[in-house]
């Protein structure tokens, strides 16, 4: 369900909740008005019948007819205002309580009637009299507390439904907003984990959290982000690849010359010499025309190894055969600049987990910048070593060029910053930082200008099982 | 007469190999150096007719050779042979009284015809 639904859903809940309360305290209220209705007849009532009382206890004492003239003549009223209020009282005290009134009136009544032609005081009749008066009085008292109780228990019944329903209200408010929020929350902590492992260059995806609503399509959305970018990065490492092929296809195409006039001379002079060569001689031209084909075919598959776009298959291996394979591209543009070189390379590395291709083309890229920036001649020292913790090795890449200012530094490995000017895209490094962090290594730099740049690159050891993780 | 001297400096031993057996048909003294110091080094010992040189070659360059021949033996005629179709360096060696500029693949019949050329220059 959309969270947008839901916090519909929860306001029409919460809303019909509070219209249910109204309409229970609205009922209440009116039921109140019936009872405080009833209890203000029933004071009248009540009035009226302390008045019969007092005519009752005027007649006992005097003896007084006007006295019962009076009494009925109440009594006659009372049942009258009975009849008038009817609709009024029965919603409060109910047909039974009102029944038991009227018949409680009609007995007062008739004991009354009984002193009709009876000259003298009657004692038993007037203990009856009394008697009956009293239940009358004592009921409708009775009532009337009762209705009083009922109004109060009802006020306060609505006070307690009121506060309930308050923390009702608010705590259902309270929790779904916890809920909706928490949830939010969880995602744009995965969202924010997701940015930070993409700016690491690990194109991952948010596993596990499935959900149907906005942030569901959210996090699909950034999802399908990552894949593109990983595909993006792909393409950019594969372009960035071509623009050195460029550099280093010029060089390759010179290194094919020196085979080819190797054979062309072989075969100039085999046809010179052909009649004065024995038959081993001959062999031996042969042979060394086939060790050239050889060298030629060499230097080609390289290139092609190279050129060619491949998914990142990494293997373990030894990093030294790795940069030994790399100089043979690069050997070229190294020999016709001005370039002292030097290669250490330290025996009996721990093996690394590598793309061979992906690795080859950082030192391609690494290796070409060192020659630009060594335009007036220097040294190239490309090292090995095992990095100082044992569990990586070090791969140095150091020139004596003209350096980086200091702030340019910080910007090396972003896209797009290039030194060069016009010459440069600003890729190459930014793709070698990409292959490295890939590869779960650093790619470091120092530089002093006038003195030279630095770079080290640090990959972790191989170890069983340890690279199964590896996005590559 | 002497047998005319000719030095060959490749870094590639083919092609000194291949030189040496071809010039030698032509009655040539041939020798032949991987690398320019002890090419240099020889010519302090032996007047050489001929250098023909690699231009590009680790260490000393081709046209190192050419400047040290020319400033040391100008009578010895320095034939130049490169990988490189580099216009600016033929004018360069040209400047510097190079005899003949040979891009590779070389045909050796060129090579000797512009040998013979040299030594009839040198008299």
């Amino acid at each position: 369900m959309k969270i947008e639904n839901k916090l519909i859903l929860s306001n029409i809940i919460n809303g019909a909740f509070i219209i249910l309360i109204g309409f229970f305290a609205f009922q209440n209220m009116s039921l109140v008005l019936t009872k405080l209705r009833f209890v203000e007849i029933a004071d009248d009532l009540n009035a009226s019948f302390l008045t019969l009382r007092l005519s009752e206890k005027n007649y006992f004492l005097y003896h007084d007819r006007k006295a019962l003239g009076e009494i009925r003549e109440k009594i006659k009223e009372t049942a009258e205002t009975i009849q008038a209020e009817k609709n009024d009282i029965v919603p409060a005290i109910g047909e039974t309580d009102l029944k038991k009134l009227e018949s409680l009136l009609k007995a007062y009544s008739d004991t009354i009637e009984e002193t009709r032609g009876k000259g003298q005081p009657d004692l038993e009749l007037e203990s009856r009299i009394r008697s009956a008066g009293k239940k009358l009085k004592e009921y409708s008292d009775s009532i009337t507390r009762l209705e009083r109780k009922r109004v109060s228990e009802i006020i306060l019944n609505s006070k307690r439904i009121l506060i309930v329903s308050f923390w009702a209200i608010l705590f259902s408010a309270l929790f779904i907003g916890h809920f909706i929020s928490q949830k939010i929350l969880r995602s744009l902590r995965e969202i924010e984990k997701l940015a930070k492992s993409i700016s690491g260059g690990n194109f991952n995806k948010i596993e596990g959290f499935r959900s149907n609503d906005e942030l569901g399509a959210v996090i699909i959305a950034i999802n399908s982000m990552s894949e593109e970018l990983g595909h993006r990065e792909e393409e950019l490492i594969q372009s960035k690849k071509l623009a050195s092929l460029g550099i280093l296809t010029a060089g390759v195409a010179h290194e094919l010359t020196n085979p080819l006039n190797n054979i062309s001379m072989i075969a100039q002079t085999y046809a010179e010499l052909y009649d004065k060569l024995g038959e081993a001689d001959r062999i031996e031209f042969m042979n060394k025309v086939d060790a050239e084909t050889e060298r030629i075919r060499k230097i080609v598959k390289n290139l092609l190894d190279f050129s060619k776009p491949k998914d990142a298959t990494p293997s373990e291996g030894d990093i030294n055969a790795v940069i030994q394979k790399t100089l043979t591209l690069v050997q070229n543009m190294i020999d016709v600049s001005n370039i002292e070189t030097s290669i250490n390379l330290a025996e009996g590395l721990p093996h690394v987990f590598v793309d061979e291709h992906q690795v080859q083309q950082v030192l391609v890229n690494l290796v070409t910048n060192a020659v630009q920036a060594m335009s007036q001649g220097g040294r190239l020292v490309i090292s090995t070593r095992i990095g100082k913790s044992g569990e990586s090795i070090e791969i140095g890449v150091a020139d004596t060029g003209k350096g980086i200012a200091p702030e340019f530094l910080p910007h090396i490995f972003d896209p797009f910053f290039s030194t060069k000017g016009e010459g440069g895209t600003g890729l190459g490094l930014s793709v070698s930082y990409g292959i490295i962090k890939n590869h779960h290594g650093e790619i470091r730099v120092e530089s002093k200008v006038g003195v030279g740049t630095t770079f080290t690159i640090e990959l972790p050891r191989y170890s069983e099982g340890q690279y199964r993780q590896y996005g590559l | 007469m002497d047998k005319h001297r000719i030095m060959v400096i490749d870094d590639e031993k083919i092609v000194g190999d291949m030189a040496k057996l071809s010039l030698e048909q032509e009655g040539y003294q041939v020798e032949t150096f991987l690398n320019a110091e002890p090419a240099l080094k020889r010519l302090e010992e032996e007047k050489f007719d001929v250098v023909v040189t690699d231009y590009k070659m680790k260490g000393i360059d081709g046209m190192e050779v050419l400047r040290t021949v020319k400033d040391r033996y100008p009578a010895t005629q320095v034939i130049m042979i490169t990988a490189f179709a580099n216009l600016d360096a033929a004018i360069e060696a040209l400047r510097r009284d190079v005899h003949d500029f040979f891009p590779k693949p070389v045909k050796i019949k060129e090579l000797k015809a512009s040998i013979k050329r040299a030594l009839g220059k040198q008299g």
